[in-house]
């Protein structure tokens, strides 16, 4: 004789737990670390021009923690990261394998920050470190860590692309998803967002503000952030804001960490 | 060596997405093709339900464990374990207390955890070992030494499980775990063992008069999906986008055999096959 289903008695118990119906449980959310302010450091548009770029951000960046505010740093991977999905792609590997391929660079790029934030409190940190950045924070460090998510070989294939869909853009929103954070910093090379890339096409307009399911409307063939991240905007909970500031122009990243509305904001 | 490229103060190194926008759809569909590499094509995944089996206790689990020391002789498997009732447990009250999503997708894995110790601990005479994360290249040194790798089902999305599309509980769970094991790893087969002969309709629990579906193609079966399903939607979402694997088999794991005739390549239970 075979034995029932020994089952622990909760709201959940019997329920689907996916799917479309309602849960029976009165979600409350709370939120983690509101306070915290999560920057993304760009890959290809600030750590790959060198010192000229990043050294200016680092700076307003510690000038910020310096005036009190809670900054966690990301990095981004750039043409290195560009280089390895290329040849990855050539030889057919699957997309988890590119997303774990994908790891390395912005982990490199975290751990060069790092080094160079180190006199300032600078601490690199991982993914799991989260439950310990109250600490952190406390003592005035400035946690950096790699923008990429976790997912690595468990990234889904998104068609028409060998590219993982959730990349360094991706780990700063979800980043401040989970901590309760309602904006997310990202540091790029142009003013913020776009008709088309600016660098390509000149006639390109700058647009200030704008929501995501405009972004999503408009259907641009090229954007300044992530398509999962603006997919993603309307449904979340806590980040309902992306900032994009171009780092190369100075006072935009501390007048991003202070609150103020610089760059593009794209709003769920 | 190829000279880095430093025209516009960016340092690059070439490449076909040199100097691209990995946003952009026509730098994009460059890097696809219609195929994907196949790791472990003579490998078949076997998931062991959580409340199914587990939960049953004893009575379930060993004449299961029994089976698979015999037929991991002639099979290559990797065995993945649901997590069951406790798993329910903890959202209830990770909900209840407002947890965030991705402070629930980091809290679930445990529970699984403690099935997957517990049939290492049965099957270890026979030859089995917990598999780290993914630690898939150790995999053809555990086959030679005959070896069966118990794996972790959860996907590691942890604190950056992406926000779900109604609700707060995470939408990547252990089905789908054990799906992306199978499909990046380019795998033969996924089997899910369960308490019931396979898909039904319905729910064969509540409704006496399902019908069980034998044979399917995941085409047909998202045009026809039952609502009250047996493995999770994300599953199904996710392996419609996927390219490698061909085959889910969901059998009756309370009913001796069915298992080993499922990893002989026979049809039994369900039959999922994707076919485009």
């Amino acid at each position: 004789m075979i034995g029932e289903r020994k089952t622990i008695a909760s709201p959940l118990a019997d329920a689907t737990l996916t799917g479309s119906r309602p849960s029976p449980i009165d979600y409350r959310p709370v939120a983690v670390m509101p306070d915290v302010r999560i920057v993304k450091i760009g890959g290809q548009s600030i750590m790959d021009r060198g010192r000229a770029a990043l050294f200016p951000i680092l700076d307003e960046v510690i000038e910020a923690r310096k005036q009190g505010i809670q900054v966690v740093v990301l990095t981004g991977g750039g043409t290195r990261a560009r280089h390895i999905y290329s040849i990855a792609s050539e030889l057919e590997m699957p997309t988890g394998v590119v997303a774990t391929l994908g790891k390395y660079i912005p982990m490199q790029n975290a751990r060069m920050v790092q080094m160079l934030l180190a006199k300032h409190g600078g601490l690199f940190i991982l993914p799991d470190d989260f439950e310990k950045l109250p600490l952190y924070l406390k003592l005035g460090c400035i946690p950096v860590m790699s923008g990429m998510p976790p997912f690595g070989y468990w990234e889904k294939h998104e068609a028409g692309s060998r590219i993982p869909p959730h990349r360094t853009d991706a780990g700063a929103f979800l980043s401040c998803e989970y901590l309760g954070v309602k904006r997310a910093i990202f540091i790029k090379d142009e003013d913020g967002l776009y008709t088309d890339d600016p660098k390509k096409d000149p006639n390109a307009t700058f647009i200030p503000r704008i929501t995501a399911k405009q972004l999503i409307e408009r259907d641009l063939n090229d954007i300044v952030v992530e398509r999962k991240v603006v997919e993603y905007l309307p449904r979340a909970r806590w980040c309902k804001e992306l900032q994009i500031v171009n780092g190369l122009k100075p006072g935009q990243v501390l007048a991003a960490l202070n609150g103020e509305d610089v760059g593009t904001i794209i709003s769920a | 060596m190829t000279k880095p490229v430093a025209d516009d103060g960016r340092t690059h190194i070439q490449s076909l997405l040199m100097r691209e926008s990995l946003q952009n759809r026509k730098v994009l569909s460059q890097t696809d093709s219609e195929r994907d590499l196949k790791i472990f094509p003579d490998v078949s995944l076997v998931s062991i339900g959580g409340q199914s089996i587990f939960d049953r206790g004893k009575s379930a689990i060993m004449p299961l464990v029994e089976e698979l020391a015999v037929v991991k002789r002639r099979h290559k498997m990797v065995i993945g374990v649901g997590g069951g009732t406790r798993v329910r447990h903890t959202m209830s009250i990770a909900l209840d207390f407002g947890l965030p999503t991705g402070g629930i997708a980091q809290l679930v894995g445990a529970m699984e955890e403690l099935n997957a110790i517990l049939l290492n601990a049965l099957l270890a005479p026979h030859g089995s070992m917990p598999m780290q994360r993914d630690h898939f290249w150790d995999l053809p040194l555990y086959f030679d030494a005959g070896i069966t790798p118990i794996a972790i089902s959860v996907p590691p999305f942890h604190f950056w499980e992406p926000p779900p599309m109604e609700g707060a509980i995470p939408m990547h769970g252990s089905d789908f775990g054990l799906f992306q094991l199978a499909e990046v790893l380019g795998m033969k087969q996924l089997i899910f063992v369960k308490d019931e002969d396979g898909l039904y309709d319905r729910d064969p629990k509540l409704h006496p008069d399902a019908k069980l579906i034998p044979k399917i193609t995941l085409e047909e079966l998202i045009k026809r999906m039952p609502t009250e399903n047996i493995l999770d939607e994300e599953l199904y979402r996710s392996w419609h986008e996927a390219k490698n694997l061909r085959r889910i088999v969901i059998v009756n794991g309370l009913k001796p055999g069915m298992l080993t005739r499922a990893l002989d390549g026979e049809d039994v239970g369900t039959v999922i096959e994707k076919t485009s």
